[in-house]
């Protein structure tokens, strides 16, 4: 037995973990006490419950670590109750005994006040022990949790961060470029354009709310962009209900939605694709509708969602929860994102 | 003299007449012998026109321009067109990798094109780049690192995308996969995904998703509480749901014992 206590170097210490021998060691004293009390002898009583009481602890410490898997018809509780029980007669002949034995009496009394006691406080100890362990689990998940949270607010501050790509711009700068050297007379059209959205773009960043009207323009701006850069591969179509117009929701909500259609869906496919964003009223409510008919999740869906995530996040934050998101496939390729929220206006 | 030949590939088509008007300028007798819309054409223009030098943008759709590289390898001079992306420029010079910068200015092209006629006239094979460029292929294909963000599911015969932190925890059956989700209003809902639970556990981010048995894999932030049963088990409580999940043997230790 004391081989496999060594075999168990984290074992032997739990075994004899303080607090354990600490309470072991008061509670014999207490009713080794009592019995001295009772019968006279008070010390030699105290003497034979602490070792009667030691016994067991170790008896109680080896069968919890000990044999490391039990059949499944063999609760542990079970095993360590029987283990106990089997030892008490034991611990108990043997402390009488060598504290220069006793009478009939004597162990009569500590018989009767081991087998009466000693199940009950080996089984709340256990039932501490599993309040304890739920306890440190709880902990363990809040800790998670609030790092989950920490997370999430950086992510938020990144998306503001990083909303204008340098990407993007220095490449749409090379083409209105190539627009101005070749003395196309697109090219003003497409700067306004590209002014339009960075004067959109740059102040809502910091915004609380933007109109659902502003925000299609600057959508519109985007996709003029989008569509200079990639003519043959992008077409596009807005349909801004008028009753819709003035409604509020959290700035670069529409952008993202067309944006994520352009990047995951229509960008990494040869043929491209058509977008198509809807935005209307319905039961006080306000539906975005952003479709778009590229490549569509099979492919590449790695890098879909980012934005998209803290999208959904910030939605559940503007609207506490009453923010609808939904994200679908559509045949024979593509992908539907639909927003829902109570329609205020601003 | 044999005229020089190239092949511009560019999927935005003003950047590929930037690109061929500059040329004209700084090398007249540079003859482009074709344009392609991304690697795919560029592949098959290579091939048809055996071109001198290859201009290639990196992000075309289909196929990029580092995977068109690989297929011309040492048949041509390979200078590589990037947008404003600090890495693959980084990339690009510590490579030592012919490379320009959209916008494209005049005097860098000049060097560039000073460069590529010295190789030509010294009939210097094209550079051995074919370590480097499979690395930057394996960079640019490589997945997000914060690992999978949607997970494609149906319900009825829709094909819904649900975010992984909507997802409590997820269980194997057959060769498909239940999810256990919420909607938007917080009720507890479920779905099927077609691919099998242990090829969705790689992706899935190991610090939020956490394999418990066999077939569960549960998300840490569904967890309310753990209960240890016997025999070195125990059950995983959810929030807001009824069913308990079990904890094998093999995964105990993941809800440390005392």
């Amino acid at each position: 037995m004391v081989s496999t206590a060594a075999s168990l170097p984290t074992g032997i210490r739990r075994i004899f973990a303080w607090p354990r021998v600490r309470f072991t060691l008061i509670v014999s004293a207490i009713f080794g006490l009592l019995m001295g009390l009772h019968t006279g002898g008070v010390g030699v009583f105290i003497l034979r419950a602490v070792m009667v009481g030691s016994v067991l602890l170790l008896v109680f410490g080896l069968f919890e670590l000990w044999p490391r898997q039990l059949p499944r018809w063999l609760p542990r509780t079970v095993l360590r109750l029987i283990a106990i029980a089997i030892v008490s007669p034991l611990a108990i002949g043997f402390s009488v005994g060598l504290t220069g034995g006793g009478s009939q009496h004597d162990y009569g009394l500590m018989f009767g006040v081991t087998f009466l006691f000693a199940p009950w406080i080996a089984i709340g100890t256990i039932l501490r022990q599993r309040d304890a362990f739920a306890r440190e689990q709880a902990l363990e998940f809040d800790l998670q949790r609030s790092e989950f949270e920490r997370r999430e607010s950086d992510a938020r501050l990144r998306l503001l961060q990083a909303q204008v790509e340098p990407h993007f711009l220095f490449n749409t700068l090379a083409n209105v470029q190539a627009l101005v050297d070749s003395g196309s007379p697109q090219a003003s059209k497409v700067l306004s354009s590209l002014i339009a959205y960075l004067r959109a773009a740059v102040p809502r960043m910091h915004a609380q709310m933007a109109t659902l009207a502003s925000e299609v323009e600057l959508v519109r701006a985007y996709l003029d962009l989008m569509q200079m850069r990639m003519p043959d591969r992008l077409q596009y179509a807005i349909h801004l209900e008028p009753a819709a117009a003035p409604l509020e929701c959290p700035p670069m909500t529409l952008l993202t939605l067309v944006e994520n259609a352009v990047r995951h869906g229509i960008d990494p496919g040869e043929a491209g694709g058509r977008i198509d964003a809807d935005i209307w009223l319905r039961d006080g409510r306000c539906v975005i509708r952003v479709t778009d008919t590229g490549i569509g999740l099979n492919a590449k869906t790695h890098g879909l969602g980012t934005g998209l995530s803290n999208l959904r996040e910030r939605l559940r934050l503007a609207f506490a929860g009453e923010a609808r998101f939904t994200l679908t496939e559509i045949t024979p390729h593509g992908v539907c994102a639909e927003i829902s929220f109570p329609g205020t206006p601003a | 003299m044999r005229r020089p030949s190239a092949i511009i590939a560019d999927d935005e088509p003003l950047l590929r007449d930037a690109l061929s008007r500059l040329l004209a300028t700084a090398w007249p007798e540079l003859l482009i012998v074709a344009y392609a819309r991304n690697g795919r054409e560029a592949i098959e223009f290579f091939d048809l026109h055996k071109p001198d030098i290859c201009f290639l943008d990196v992000q075309m759709p289909g196929k990029t321009g580092v995977e068109a590289a690989q297929h011309i390898g040492r048949r041509s001079h390979v200078v590589f067109v990037t947008a404003f992306d600090q890495y693959a420029v980084q990339a690009f010079a510590q490579g030592a990798l012919d490379y320009l910068v959209k916008p494209v200015e005049a005097p860098r092209l000049e060097e560039t094109v000073a460069r590529l006629k010295e190789r030509l006239a010294a009939s210097q094979p094209a550079l051995d780049t074919e370590a480097l460029l499979q690395q930057l292929a394996q960079t640019l294909r490589a997945p997000a690192p914060q690992g999978l963000r949607w997970v494609r599911a149906s319900l009825g015969s829709v094909i819904r995308l649900i975010d992984v932190n909507d997802i409590d925890f997820l269980r194997s059956d057959e060769k498909y996969t239940v999810v256990a989700w919420r909607d938007d209003a917080g009720a507890p809902q479920e779905a099927l995904v077609r691919t099998a639970l242990k090829d969705l556990i790689p992706q899935l981010d190991a610090t939020q998703f956490s394999q418990v048995h066999r077939s569960v894999v549960v998300n840490l932030r569904a967890i309310s509480h753990v209960t240890r049963g016997e025999n070195e088990t125990a059950d995983i409580h959810l929030k807001g749901r009824q069913e308990t999940l079990p904890v094998s043997r093999t995964y105990l230790h993941l809800f440390k014992q005392m």
